[in-house]
C-alpha cells in the first residue's frame, strides 16, 4: 500500500465521517429549513410556481441547487422584467387568477402596494436579517444584490478606482450607464450617487457622454464587446462573465456599494403554500444565501454575512443601503432630473 | 374595392332557396363576425380603454368613470412621440423601397428565368424570416457596430479606409429594407408563379422587349401581389421592435416601438400612455389600408383563368450569368452574413475581437453556449411548447382566414366589407401592448383558457390575421370566376366549388399563408411575453430571456437551433407545397 492510497482512504473516511455527523443532526437541518412537518407536506405538494423579475438562468442554478436537497419538489418558473410582472400580478390577482406560489421582485417600492396579496410568511432564521432590508414582515430579501465598477482589461490600462475616477475626462465616450427609469436596482443607485457622492456628481458623469442601456445585462454584454470600456455594473451580472473568463475585471469602490434588497412573499392564494415556504426557507438559510454569494456574485442582508463574493473585503467596503422612505418619495421628481441632467429623452 | 363588389359572385340566386339562402349567409356572416369580434374588437377595446383611462380595466373594473382624454393629449404634445414617428416613417418609408425593389426583383429571377441554381437561391433566401428581428438586430451589430463591428474589422485587415456604421438611420433602413425583402418575395413570388404567361408573349409578339414586357405586362398584373406586400412590409415594419432596439439605442435614435417598449418597462410602467401612442400607430395603419383599397380598386386582376397554361421561364441567355450574381450577392448580404456573425457569436467563448487575427484564433471558440443553453430543462420545453402553438395556430389560423378571405373577396354577402375591416385591425398594434390587452380581455374568461398553450394560439391567430388574409387574397384575386362558374353550372354548391375549384387552385397560396403562420407564431415574442406560464413557456420568450440576461453567446446559439429547426419544418413544408403547386396546375390543365 503506498502513501497515495492510503490518503485516499484517509479522505473516504473523513467523508464518511462527515456524513455520519451530518445524519447525526437531522433535528439542526429541520430547523433550518423547517419543521419535519412542513417537510413532508411541501413533498406531498410536489411543486411550486414561482414568479421572478431576476434572470431565469441565474435562478435555474438556485432551483438545481434548492433540488439537491430536495429532488421532490419541483419549481416552475415564470420570469419577466419588473414592470411586466407586477403588470401581470396585479391582473392575474383581480381576475382570481394568481398562478404563483412565490412572487420575487427586485423593486420594493412597487411590491409594497400589493401587500394585502400575500399572508403572513418568515424564515426560521428571521432574527438574523438587517432589518434596514425589510419592508414588511411579508416580504423578504430572498436576493440582494450589489453595485459595482468593471472595466474591460484589454481597453483600459489605467483603470479607474473609485466613483469619482469614472467622472474624469480621460475616460470620455468610454462609459456606459443604465438609464435611471430601468428600475429599482439603478434608482439605488442614482440615488446613492446624489446623496452619497454629491448633488454634481450626476452633471459631472453626463460630462463624460455615457452611452445609456436599458438595463444591467445589455451593458455587461457591450463592455464583455468593447462596445464600452467602463461600466457601473451589478455584481453578479458582470460576475459571471468573469469567472467564465471574459477580459473583465471588477472592484467594488471606496466611497461605497449600494444595494438593492429584493422582496420575496407568498400569495394568500398559492396553491403549494407548504413547498413555497420550503424554498423560501432555504434560499433564505444560510445554506441558500452561501450559494448564492459563492455562485452568483449576491451579497446578503443577514446580519453577519456568512461568505463574501470574489473581491469584497468588508473592512474596506462599505455597502449603502437607500433609507425606504426616500426610496419611495424621491422617485419620480429625481428620476426627471436625472433624465434631464443626461439628455434622456421621455 | 368598391369596383370589385360588381364582380364578385352572387352568392344568393334567385330561385326557391332565396330565403333560406339568404338566412345561411346571413348567419355565416354573423358566425364570422362574432369570432372577429371575440379575436379583434373586444380586445382593442379594453386597449382603447386603457388609453383614455389610467386604470388596469381588470384590477379596477370595466369603468368609465375615470375616463379622460388626458393621455391621449400628453402624448399628442410631447415632441419626442413626434420625434419617434418622424424617424419611424422614414425608417420604414426607406426599409420598404429597399425590401420591395430586392424582393419584387429576386422574386422574377427565381420565378421567371432560367438563372442557375435558382431553387437552391430560392430556399435559401427565405431564411431571414426564420430569425427573429431581436436576432437580426444582434447580428448587424455585430457585424456593423462602429467600433467592434466585424465589417470594420475586415476593411481594416484588408487595410482599406472604408468604416460602416449601423448605428444610424441609414443603417436601420438598409437592415429593414433586407430583412423584409423576403416577405415581399414571399408575395410576389406566389402571384408570378401562379400567372397564366400568354400575355408577356403576346406583349413579346407585338415587339416589346423582355425589359419593357416586364414593366408594362408582367408587373402590373402582380400589382396586388405587390402592394399588398408592400403595405404589409411596411406595416409590419412599423410594429418591429427589435431591430431599431439592438441598433438604434446606442444612438439614442427614437421610434414608436422603441418608445412603447420603453414605456412598458419602465418601473413603474405606463401602460396607458403606452395605450396611447399605440392607438397613433393604429391611425397610420388605418390610413395605408385605406390607401391600398384606393388604389386597387375598380381594376380586375385575375391571372388565372379557365385556359390551360404552363408557367414559362425566360430564357437570358448570357444574362442568366448575370443574374445568378445578383441572386448571390443577395444571398451573401441576407443570409451568409447574418448566419456568419450569429454563428461566431454561437460558437465564441466572447465576443471580443480584437482584430482579424483573433477572429481566426480557433482556441477562442468552444461548444459552451451550447452544452449551457441545453443543459437548461426548459430549453426543450420551450421548443416543444413552441411547435405545438405554432402548429395549432397555422390550421387554426389558415382555416379562419381562408373562411374571412373567400367571404370578402368571393361573395358579395351583407357586411364583408365589415369583416375586411376588423380583420386588417390588429396589424396596427405592437405586439406588447397587444399582448397586455389581450391579457386584461381574456383572463377573466371561465373555463381555464388561462395558462394554457390555447390562449397563446389563439393570441397569434388574432395578431397574424391581417397577414394571413392579405396573403391569402391574392390568391383569391387571381382566380378567374368562370372557373367558379363553370362548378356552378355543373350543379355543385357553395362548399362543393370551394372544394372542387377554389381550394386546390389556391392551394400554394393556402399552404404558404399557412407556412408563413407558423413561423410568426414560433418567433412572436410581445403577445408571449403575458400570456406564458411556467407550463407554457415558449422559445421566444427564452430567447428574451437570454438576450436580456446580456448572454449574446448563448442568444446566438438558440436562434442557430431555432433557424435551424424552422428550416427544417419548413423545408419539409415547402416540398409539400410545390407539389401541391404542380399538381393544381395540372388540374386546371
Amino acid at each position: 500500500m503506498n502513501g497515495k492510497i492510503v490518503a485516499r482512504m484517509m479522505a473516504i473516511a473523513g467523508v464518511a465521517a462527515c456524513i455520519v455527523a451530518l445524519k447525526g443532526a437531522p433535528a439542526q437541518a429541520q430547523q433550518e429549513f423547517g419543521s419535519p412537518e412542513l417537510i413532508a407536506a411541501a413533498k406531498a405538494e410536489g411543486r411550486l410556481v414561482f414568479y421572478t423579475a431576476n434572470f431565469a438562468e441565474i435562478e435555474q442554478q438556485v432551483i438545481k441547487a434548492f433540488n439537491k436537497r430536495y429532488p421532490e419538489i419541483k419549481v416552475e418558473m415564470v420570469r419577466a422584467p419588473g414592470g411586466q410582472l407586477i403588470t401581470r400580478v396585479r391582473t392575474e390577482a383581480a381576475a382570481g387568477k394568481l398562478i404563483a406560489d412565490i412572487v420575487d421582485h427586485s423593486d420594493r417600492a412597487l411590491m409594497q402596494p400589493l401587500e394585502d396579496l400575500f399572508q403572513d410568511y418568515a424564515p426560521p432564521n428571521a432574527a438574523d436579517y438587517n432589518p434596514d432590508a425589510l419592508i414588511s414582515s411579508k416580504f423578504w430579501p430572498r436576493a440582494t444584490i450589489a453595485w459595482s465598477i468593471a472595466y474591460n482589461t484589454e481597453l483600459v490600462k489605467d483603470p479607474p478606482k473609485s466613483w469619482m475616477d469614472i467622472t474624469k475626462p480621460q475616460y470620455d465616450k468610454m462609459t456606459g450607464q443604465v438609464f435611471a427609469q430601468s428600475g429599482g436596482t439603478t434608482w439605488t443607485r442614482i440615488m446613492f450617487e446624489r446623496q452619497v457622492l454629491g448633488e454634481d456628481y450626476w452633471a459631472k458623469q453626463a460630462a463624460t457622454h455615457p452611452i445609456l442601456y436599458p438595463s444591467g445585462a445589455p451593458t455587461a454584454d457591450a463592455l464583455v464587446r468593447g462596445e464600452i470600456a467602463i461600466a457601473p455594473l451589478l455584481y453578479n451580472v458582470i460576475y459571471q462573465k468573469k469567472k467564465d473568463g471574459a477580459p473583465i475585471e471588477i472592484f467594488f469602490p471606496p466611497e461605497g456599494s449600494p444595494v438593492n434588497p429584493y422582496a420575496s412573499g407568498i400569495p394568500k392564494t398559492a396553491a403549494h403554500p407548504n413547498a413555497a415556504r420550503l424554498f423560501l426557507n432555504w434560499c433564505l438559510s444560510k445554506e441558500g444565501q452561501t450559494f448564492m454569494i459563492k455562485e452568483l456574485g449576491n451579497l446578503t442582508s443577514l446580519k453577519t454575512a456568512p461568505a463574501y463574493p470574489e473581491g469584497f473585503d468588508p473592512k474596506v467596503v462599505k455597502v449603502w443601503y437607500p433609507k425606504f422612505d426616500d426610496y419611495v418619495k424621491l422617485h419620480s421628481a429625481w428620476v426627471a432630473d436625472w433624465d434631464k441632467t443626461f439628455g434622456y429623452r421621455q | 374595392m368598391n369596383g370589385l363588389a360588381g364582380r364578385r359572385i352572387e352568392v344568393t340566386r334567385s330561385g326557391g332557396g332565396d330565403f333560406r339562402r339568404r338566412v345561411l349567409a346571413g348567419s355565416w356572416v354573423a358566425l364570422l363576425l362574432a369570432i372577429l369580434g371575440f379575436l379583434v374588437i373586444y380586445p382593442l377595446l379594453t386597449l382603447l380603454l386603457g388609453a383614455l383611462t389610467d386604470t388596469n380595466p381588470v384590477v379596477d373594473g370595466f369603468s368609465l368613470r375615470h375616463l379622460s382624454i388626458a393621455n391621449f393629449l400628453t402624448v399628442l404634445v410631447n415632441p419626442n412621440v413626434a420625434e419617434a414617428l418622424f424617424n419611424t416613417l422614414i425608417a420604414c418609408g426607406g426599409g420598404t423601397l429597399i425590401a420591395v425593389v430586392i424582393g419584387l426583383a429576386f422574386s422574377w429571377i427565381v420565378v421567371r428565368t432560367n438563372t442557375p441554381f435558382k431553387g437552391f437561391i430560392a430556399a435559401a433566401s427565405i431564411l431571414p424570416l426564420f430569425a427573429p428581428p431581436l436576432v437580426a438586430g444582434v447580428a448587424w451589430t455585430i457585424l456593423g457596430s462602429p467600433k467592434t463591428g466585424l465589417i470594420n474589422t475586415m476593411f481594416k485587415w484588408i487595410n482599406l479606409d472604408w468604416r460602416v456604421d449601423f448605428y444610424s438611420m441609414w443603417g436601420l433602413v438598409f437592415v429593414f429594407g433586407i430583412y423584409y425583402a423576403p416577405y415581399v418575395y414571399m408575395f410576389t413570388s406566389s402571384a408570378l408563379r401562379n400567372m397564366d404567361p400568354s400575355l408577356e408573349e403576346a406583349a413579346e409578339i407585338s415587339g416589346a422587349s423582355a425589359f419593357a414586357t416586364l414593366f408594362s405586362v408582367t408587373f402590373p398584373l402582380i400589382m396586388p401581389a405587390i402592394v399588398s406586400g408592400m403595405l404589409l412590409s411596411f406595416i409590419v415594419m412599423l410594429g418591429i421592435y427589435g431591430i431599431p432596439a439592438v441598433l438604434g439605442a446606442p444612438t439614442n435614435i427614437s421610434m414608436l416601438t422603441t418608445y412603447i417598449f420603453k414605456l412598458t418597462n419602465w418601473s413603474p410602467p405606463l401602460y396607458n400612455t403606452a395605450a396611447a401612442v399605440a392607438i397613433i400607430l393604429m391611425v397610420v395603419t388605418g390610413a395605408l389600408v385605406f390607401l391600398q383599397q384606393k388604389v386597387l380598386s375598380g381594376r380586375s386582376y385575375t391571372t388565372v383563368a379557365g385556359k390551360a397554361y404552363r408557367p414559362r421561364n425566360l430564357d437570358l441567355g448570357r444574362w442568366r450569368w448575370f443574374t445568378f450574381g445578383l441572386g448571390i450577392v443577395y444571398l451573401v448580404v441576407v443570409v451568409v452574413l447574418p448566419s456568419l456573425a450569429l454563428i461566431v457569436a454561437a460558437f465564441r467563448k466572447f465576443m471580443f475581437i480584437r482584430d482579424a487575427a483573433s477572429l481566426f484564433d480557433m482556441r477562442q471558440y468552444s461548444l459552451m453556449h451550447f452544452e449551457s443553453i441545453f443543459d437548461n430543462p426548459l430549453t426543450m420545453r420551450s421548443i416543444y411548447n413552441a411547435i405545438e402553438v405554432g402548429v395549432i395556430t397555422a390550421v387554426a389560423g389558415g382555416t379562419l382566414a381562408f373562411a374571412i378571405g373567400y367571404t370578402i373577396h368571393r361573395t358579395r354577402m351583407a357586411g364583408w366589407r365589415s369583416l375586411d375591416l376588423v380583420s386588417t385591425l390588429p396589424v396596427a398594434i405592437p405586439g406588447l401592448v397587444v399582448g397586455v390587452a389581450y391579457l386584461w380581455a381574456w383572463i377573466g374568461i371561465p373555463g381555464g383558457l388561462y395558462g394554457t398553450i390555447w390562449i397563446l394560439a389563439l393570441a397569434f391567430v388574432a395578431r397574424f390575421m391581417p397577414d394571413t388574409v392579405k396573403a391569402l387574397s391574392t390568391s383569391f384575386l387571381q382566380i378567374h370566376r368562370e372557373l367558379e362558374e363553370a362548378a356552378w353550372v355543373c350543379g355543385k354548391g357553395v362548399l362543393g366549388t370551394i372544394w372542387t375549384i377554389v381550394l386546390p387552385l389556391a392551394r400554394p397560396g393556402v399552404l404558404a399563408s399557412m407556412t408563413l403562420l407558423f413561423v410568426l407564431a414560433v418567433r412572436e415574442l410581445g403577445s408571449s411575453l403575458f400570456l406564458y406560464t411556467s407550463n407554457t413557456m415558449v422559445m421566444s420568450v427564452l430567447l428574451l430571456d437570454f438576450y436580456e440576461g446580456g448572454n449574446l453567446g448563448k442568444t446566438a446559439a438558440f436562434s442557430l437551433v431555432q433557424m435551424v429547426l424552422l428550416g427544417v419544418l419548413i423545408g419539409g413544408a415547402n416540398r409539400l407545397s410545390r407539389g401541391a403547386a404542380q399538381g393544381s396546375v395540372a388540374r386546371a390543365g
